[in-house]
């Protein structure tokens, strides 16, 4: 570690520290400091100390949409890692030009308007004539009203979001055409068995994406918005049937800060998050290091 | 960099900290040639383009620019915050009170002595929607009625007839609302009278006579025990067809603006509705037989909750004369005439029918629908379209609430609530209450 | 699990693009059947969303998936209700603007994070990670204010300029691939006296090119369909983006309750067009990489 190095690192770092303290860091102290007043963008702003904090605890929407997100994420970002990686496997068997193909297939979803997604939604996992029902008719089983059950809502969210895994399937892709094919060939040759191949050679060699993307798949999860706004609040007629079941922890900060005017309340919401999302990673972090591998390291 | 961010920083507090009031209010020269900005507002229709320059007319040379798309808070409050508002703003009149108690508009007293509007010729409804503490906030513009529309086909169904259907008696109307319903097994074919909650709470509270909000604005009424029964009321009827999941599901399939909607495939019986969609039935199945009917209180008299848009000056505003001067010219009711008359051109040679428009204005739809709209060669749509008329006197509106969106959802949560089975109805108005209260109480000190 | 050791040769990678010739395959259909269920559930919606573009406005709901009746026209109504051509122009200069700031950068930051060692990094890397989880709505206002202070509020520039100073997202994505550079090869180049930037430009980004293709098309689609930014900061319809026009024209159809959906949802095809064409652009660059890559080292 030589003091020459760490000029040079600093020299690389450069633009994001600079970037950060005109665009960032000013924002974030400033919605820390509104958290702790009345703010409303409108009026004068009277400090509140800590009012804020204490209302947001005892509000039991709070509650339900913190239990909300966190019940999402829990079942989304397993599923999509799978998924997408279980894509992400058969495309590299797949042969260079096809994959190329449903690589575009795969990220399609991803592509198209939230809005048009949104109605899509609700025209599919309709528990009256959507067409997920008709299939599950097809094997005999009644399916749910996914839109308008509150029990069904959140597990029909969480089919809905496996369609935009297509940016984690690329990730994955990526990183599974950076293993060296030898590997897989000598650990063959060892007889080894293709789960055990997955195991031993695959896994730790794409380990540097499946943590980027727990982590990445993590935060963004908790801080769902575009997909269930789109679908249950979008236009003011939805909103009022605002299902308690698809009310998302950003959701209700938005309500709280463009639709109520209580930004200083929203800043503390927001606040709250940062702190739950700061455990969660770390968390993720301690667990990941026994399993992740570099190859500079 | 630092040092600059951090007055950058500071400069960003204090702005919050002043809030968004300031700014001249008055044109250095009241001739000087400006242009105006807005939002809220795009020139899309015949209806809303031929106002348009006709107001522009109105204050030329200056002009105003039209601003692409509806009223979106974030865009309305970012500039507010930053010192650089609109000029006008168009929202719908139910968000008025909100944005009117942050001070963000000013009052319409000065710009109508100045231009010397006559607020008579406005329906009072509209006006009284636009006006908190007794202060004028916004010019009204558009007057969207509750009526009841009818299918008469699923109601030949039943054996029901359409003209002896009404709301006002309760009973009768949960019976025949069975005799409409229709299911087999697990699926719904045909709901028999959807009540439309929890966004027509409102129309069923003052149907029972009474109202969620006093007057003034400042007092929640949603323990009256008249709201709860309404409440009770509607709920069994959701319930009474197949339940709060399976009714909406069933609803949401509808193809609502499609041909196939719910009246020409015989899904619904009837409800009550905006009377927009009176056009678009006219639109897409111009075959459909429908009635349409007031909505009628449990006294038997007529209720009409309407809703609407209307013009205000921001606070701030660089120029609140003309706009004032533009928006005069854009709710008066040549103006209107003329637009109307535009848009029965393009309906004609479309080949469509021109049913009217609702504006607002007494003069205005006195002289459209007398000269302007012909008959369509529909009966049903001619004589909805001649009730609607009729109805339009008995209009109320919800009164403007300073914290108007987040009573809104107070009320509109326990619905849902209750509609969901998680409470039943008393508990949840009484919670509702309670939180209800405490919103407006914040909302109102100091006025 | 212990990794196995990859060769360490430093040899130029082989001239023939890389197959998974080396994988028996057996039962071949089995991964063609399921890529092609995958592939029909992922298109789905884009299908239905073309199709129900091209329906007149009584049918869009209608379910079919090729319509009853055609009716382009609704494309030509957009097309002379609004100057959706500038617009296009506009997302393009702002998207590619976007993106080759942010992949640029980006890299530039990642690779101080991952190839140097000073004090202070996991501190500062943990800042950067950090400012991906406090949701943007309650620094959406003062962040206005900054650009205001700047005098850009109601130009494009805000769309775009933050990304010169790179993104957390695309920092950490780089730097997970960055760290899959075997450290013998920058050991060997500074034996040879090569400084810093070399060790960046010559040896990091040659072999991680997928990664920064990926950033590059992934910040493209994000700032194409991004709809706030533009929002708040455009006021002259000149400058608008597809997005942004759009929900003007959305706005302008949806007056007086007619939904015009089949006008809707033909703009939401044309903001999705181009971002296929640019995707299946990028796919070659894609291609490239993986097959210059070779093995490592």
């Amino acid at each position: 570690m030589s003091s020459r190095e760490t000029r040079a690192a600093y020299g690389f770092l450069s633009p994001w520290i600079i970037g950060f303290l005109i665009f960032m860091a000013g924002p974030m102290v400033a919605s820390l400091v509104l958290s702790l007043t009345d703010y409303d963008v409108l009026t004068s702003t009277d400090f509140v100390g800590a009012a804020n904090y204490q209302q947001l605890l005892a509000d039991p929407k709070v509650r339900t949409s913190l239990a909300n997100t966190l019940i999402y994420t829990v079942l989304h970002v397993p599923l999509t890692m799978a998924v997408s990686l279980g894509l992400a496997m058969l495309l590299v068997r797949a042969g260079r030009r096809s994959a190329g193909f449903f690589r575009t297939v795969f990220y399609l979803p991803t592509i198209t308007p939230k809005v048009a997604v949104g109605v899509l939604f609700l025209l599919l996992f309709n528990g009256q004539v959507g067409l997920i029902n008709e299939v599950l008719g097809w094997v005999g089983i009644n399916g749910p009203d996914w839109t308008s059950d509150g029990q069904w809502i959140k597990p029909g969210l969480v089919v809905m979001s496996a369609w935009s895994l297509g940016s984690t399937v690329i990730i994955y892709l990526a990183a599974l055409q950076d293993v060296p094919r030898d590997l897989y060939e000598a650990a063959e040759m060892d007889g080894a068995s293709p789960w055990a191949r997955f195991r031993a050679v695959t896994v730790p060699m794409i380990s540097g994406a499946l943590f980027f993307t727990l982590i990445i798949n993590t935060i963004s999860s908790l801080q769902t918005f575009d997909e269930v706004y789109t679908a249950f609040f979008g236009s003011s007629n939805q909103q009022t049937y605002g299902n308690d079941a698809a009310l998302f922890y950003v959701i209700y900060l938005f309500q709280q800060a463009f639709q109520f005017l209580h930004m200083g309340y929203a800043s503390a919401l927001a606040w709250l998050l940062f702190l739950i999302i700061v455990i969660i990673t770390l968390l993720q972090v301690r667990l990941s290091r026994r399993f992740v591998y570099y190859e500079s390291e | 960099m630092f040092i600059r961010t951090s007055r950058i920083l500071v400069a960003a507090l204090l702005l919050a900290g002043c809030g968004g009031v300031g700014g001249s209010d008055s044109d250095s020269d009241e001739n000087a040639t400006v242009t105006l900005t807005m939002m809220g507002f795009g020139t899309g229709d015949d209806i809303a383009k031929t106002r348009f320059d006709a107001a522009n007319a109105a204050i030329a040379p200056s002009a105003a620019k039209a601003s692409e798309g509806s009223f979106n808070a974030q865009q309305f409050l970012s500039a507010v915050a930053s010192k650089t508002p609109p000029d006008l703003v168009y929202m719908e009149r139910r968000l008025l009170g909100t944005y009117a108690a942050k001070k963000a508009l000013v009052p319409m007293k000065d710009c109508v002595d100045q231009e010397k509007i006559d607020l008579s010729q406005f329906r009072p409804a509209a006006v009284a929607e636009a006006t908190l503490n007794g202060q004028l906030y916004g010019l009204p513009e558009f007057y969207n009625n509750r009526v009841l529309m009818i299918n008469n086909t699923a109601f030949a169904d039943a054996g029901l007839d359409p003209a002896s259907f009404s709301t006002a008696d309760w009973p009768t109307l949960k019976a025949n609302t069975a005799k409409l319903f229709k299911s087999k097994g697990n699926k719904l074919q045909r709901i028999g009278f959807d009540p439309k909650i929890p966004e027509f709470l409102p129309l069923w509270a003052r149907a029972n006579g009474a109202a969620l909000v006093s007057d003034d604005g400042k007092t929640a009424k949603l323990t009256d025990p008249k709201v709860v029964e309404a409440l009770t009321f509607t709920v069994g009827l959701v319930n009474a067809q197949g339940g709060w999941a399976k009714f909406k599901s069933f609803r949401d399939s509808f193809d609502f603006f499609g041909a196939k909607n719910q009246f020409a495939s015989n899904q619904l019986g009837a409800f009550p509705m905006e009377d927009f969609y009176l056009n678009v039935l006219a639109g897409n199945s111009p075959d459909v037989k429908l009635t349409v009917a007031p909505f009628q209180g449990r006294d038997g008299q007529p209720v009409d909750w309407i809703t609407g848009n209307a013009w205000a000056i921001p606070a701030g505003s660089q120029h609140p004369k003309q706009a004032c001067k533009w928006i005069k010219t854009m709710t008066d009711s040549p103006t209107w005439i003329a637009a109307a008359k535009a848009r029965a051109a393009t309906r004609q040679k479309e080949g469509k029918p021109f049913s009217g428009v609702f504006t607002g204005n007494t003069k205005a739809d006195e002289v459209i629908f007398r000269d302007v709209v012909k008959p369509s060669g529909n009966a049903g749509f001619d004589t909805g379209v001649k009730t609607i008329l009729t109805t339009q006197e008995a209009g109320v509106a919800e009164p403007a609430i300073a914290a108007g969106e987040e009573f809104k959802a107070v009320w509109q949560d326990a619905v849902n609530r209750v509609l969901e089975g998680k409470q039943q109805p008393a508990q949840a108005l009484a919670q509702a209450q309670q939180q209800a209260q405490t919103v407006l109480d914040q909302a109102n000190r100091g006025s | 699990m212990t990794a196995i050791q990859a060769p360490q040769a430093v040899v130029p990678a082989p001239a023939e693009p890389q197959h998974d010739g080396g994988r028996r395959r057996r039962h071949p259909w089995v991964l063609w059947t399921a890529l092609a269920v995958a592939a029909v559930v992922f298109v789905y919606p884009f299908v239905w969303l073309v199709s129900a573009s091209l329906k007149p406005r009584p049918e869009v709901f209608d379910n079919a998936l090729v319509p009853h009746h055609w009716a382009p026209e609704n494309y030509a109504t957009i097309w002379s209700a609004a100057p959706v051509l500038t617009w296009m122009v506009n997302s393009v200069i702002v998207a590619v603007a976007a993106a080759a700031a942010v992949t640029v950068s980006s890299a530039i930051v990642a690779f101080g994070f991952a190839y140097f060692r000073f004090p202070g990094r996991n501190v500062l890397f943990a800042l950067v990670v950090g400012t991906m989880m406090l949701p943007g709505a309650v620094t959406m206002i003062p962040t206005y204010l900054i650009w205001n202070e700047l005098g850009l509020a109601a130009t494009q520039v805000p769309l775009w300029a933050a990304n010169l100073f790179g993104s957390a997202f695309y920092i950490f994505l780089i730097r997970q691939f960055f760290l899959g550079v075997p450290r013998e090869l920058f050991e060997a180049a500074r034996v040879d006296g090569a400084g810093y930037w070399r060790l960046f430009w010559r040896i990091a980004v040659p072999l991680c090119k997928p990664a920064l293709i990926v950033a590059f098309v992934f910040e493209l689609r994000a700032s194409w369909s991004d709809l706030l930014k533009p929002l708040i900061y455009l006021r002259d319809p000149a400058l608008f983006t597809m997005p942004r026009g759009m929900k003007s024209i959305l706005d302008q159809f949806g007056q007086a309750g007619e939904s015009r959906w089949e006008v809707v949802l033909a703009g939401a095809v044309l903001t999705t067009v181009p971002m296929i064409i640019a995707f299946f652009l990028c796919q070659r660059y894609f291609v490239e990489g993986v097959a210059t890559q070779g093995r490592k080292g």
